[in-house]
């Protein structure tokens, strides 16, 4: 396969996720209104919330540096990024120039909180750096176990790459499920929680100071750059669950780019998405959030999920 | 049921166990602990009962059976029962930080398959990976004990060990006589009463539960 085609591809593979991003998001808006007995507002609410940002003119602090201005954008670039490392519809052809890996799409999520949690810093608002050294904590966790539950497939696979991994999963026999498997499961169940920035561990509606994380980093953007990393966030976490579905439910992912195979790769990537998408639904309208010390605690048992995974994997 | 597909199986249900248990001993609520431990004894019995149609060994169904009707519903309604009769509702207070004992847990784990693996031809059994877990839920329910404040946090760590002792059981022997599974049962169901009428006159008597206060009967 050529370059030409490949990058084709991958910027369908990224507008598709950028566009089904705050679909999902909606989804579980409406999933949770509908589980609390509310009607609840569209699913395309999002969208809707995103255009009536971009309309706006943007405000900043008078603190700011001129770095700040630029922060929404670094972040949405960062996370659009990372969809090219994922095996969304189909599995690269092998001969495609290698594009990354599972380490550099954790490391540009990484990068995104990292830019998120400077920015808020750099306003100079007292909500701002509460969140971000909140965001901090809890990606003091996150990171390092999500790699581990990620590396866990990786080494029963051979390889660090998202594409031929799932590709792998999908032929060899060995690669059926095993114990390390469904423990890195239920790590990466976890980690996405936080990772999408929801109850029990952070709550997505509020902006109520006792207990936002993510919500604290954005209260000093406003306009444009809120759009912008407002549709980061729904971005990143259909990442995450793209991420989880690749890992672990690789079965439906197109070999080829036939209209056939692809049209199955869809549903089956619609359903995959769903599903996940539901779960987190159910677990944010079935618990309350954690009090922030107690984040530690629940984060605390993926974290040892994911490393005995990995200590399986390898012992 | 082939004796690979049923390794298979009981590998996957060894995790499960696992990752009950680490919600045991990661939960800071006693309710949730207490439903942790009920699903433990249900993939437990699931576990005896895959174990027995791989061997053709009936015990192991009656023994599964009555696991999942006593570990599974019986004791969990008792401790229910003694938690709503005494109303603790409050968290549990660990003596021992509760992440902590997480990274405890983990030691444990990777021990004893570390261990274990010196014990080549038992791990060759059709229970692929059981005496690991089974050691490590065994030690894991002993830190429980160790690491809580609350009688009734003890008892809950009594049953996962005993539910590791059972799993470890399963995978050395592929199935103990009957008569000694049921015995070991009925001692674990007479321990739960003598343990939960215990706390029950202990709360009416000094109004609390808790195992640090017996410190201050030393002379």
């Amino acid at each position: 396969m050529d370059a030409t085609a490949q990058i084709g591809r991958t910027l369908a593979q990224a507008a598709l996720l950028l566009v089904l991003g705050p679909l999902v998001t909606g989804f579980i808006q409406k999933l949770k209104a509908r589980l609390q007995c509310r009607r609840g507002a569209s699913v395309l609410q999002p969208y809707r919330d995103l255009a009536k940002l971009l309309r706006k003119d943007t405000v900043q602090s008078n603190s700011a540096s001129p770095f700040f201005r630029a922060i929404p954008v670094l972040v949405l670039a960062a996370t659009l990024t990372t969809t090219a490392m994922l095996p969304v519809l189909w599995v690269p052809a092998p001969a495609a120039a290698p594009l990354g890996d599972a380490i550099l799409l954790l490391a540009l999520l990484a990068l995104a909180r990292f830019l998120l949690a400077i920015g808020a810093l750099d306003a100079g608002g007292a909500f701002g750096g509460m969140g971000a050294s909140r965001e901090m904590t809890v990606g003091l966790l996150v990171e390092p176990a999500l790699m581990m539950a990620v590396f866990s497939v990786a080494v029963a696979g051979g390889t660090t790459n998202l594409g031929e991994l799932a590709a792998r999963r999908l032929t060899l026999p060995a690669l059926a499920w095993q114990a390390p498997d469904l423990l890195a499961l239920f790590a990466v169940l976890i980690l996405a929680i936080a990772e999408t920035g929801r109850i029990p561990v952070d709550n997505p509606d509020t902006h109520l100071e006792l207990t936002m994380l993510h919500e604290g980093m954005l209260l000093e953007h406003s306009g444009r750059g809120l759009a912008c990393i407002a549709l980061a966030t729904h971005v990143k976490q259909l990442v995450i669950l793209s991420l989880v579905a690749a890992l672990f439910f690789p079965p439906g992912l197109a070999r080829g780019l036939g209209a056939g195979e692809l049209a199955l790769a869809c549903g089956a990537f619609a359903a995959k998405v769903l599903l996940l998408a539901t779960f987190l639904g159910v677990v944010e309208s079935s618990y309350a959030k954690l009090r922030l010390f107690r984040v530690p605690q629940f984060l605390g048992i993926g974290l040892v999920c994911a490393f005995l995974a990995l200590a399986l994997r390898v012992l | 049921m082939t004796a690979e597909f049923a390794t298979r199986l009981i590998d996957l249900l060894g995790a499960l166990l696992l990752f009950t248990m680490l919600v045991i001993l990661a939960s800071g609520r006693l309710f949730r602990s207490i439903y942790a431990v009920a699903a433990q004894a249900v993939f437990l019995g699931i576990a005896g009962a895959v174990l027995g149609a791989a061997t053709g060994n009936v015990d192991l169904w009656i023994i599964a059976g009555v696991t999942i009707v006593v570990k599974a519903i019986l004791l969990p309604w008792l401790l229910l029962r003694v938690v709503r009769k005494i109303q603790i509702r409050r968290e549990i207070e660990p003596v021992f930080p509760i992440n902590g004992t997480l990274v405890v847990a983990a030691g444990i784990v990777v021990l004893a398959f570390h261990l274990t693996a010196s014990l080549g031809p038992v791990r060759q059994a059709i229970t692929g990976n059981a005496l690991p877990v089974g050691i490590a839920l065994i030690l894991m329910g002993v830190l429980v004990m160790a690491t809580r404040r609350k009688a009734l946090v003890q008892m809950v760590g009594l049953f996962a060990s005993e539910n590791g002792i059972f799993f470890t059981a399963m995978a050395v022997s592929q199935g103990m006589p009957l008569i000694i599974e049921i015995g070991v049962i009925l001692d674990v169901v007479l321990g739960a009463l003598v343990m939960g009428i215990l706390v029950l006159r202990v709360r009416s008597s000094v109004n609390d539960a808790d195992i640090a206060d017996l410190e201050g009967l030393k002379g």
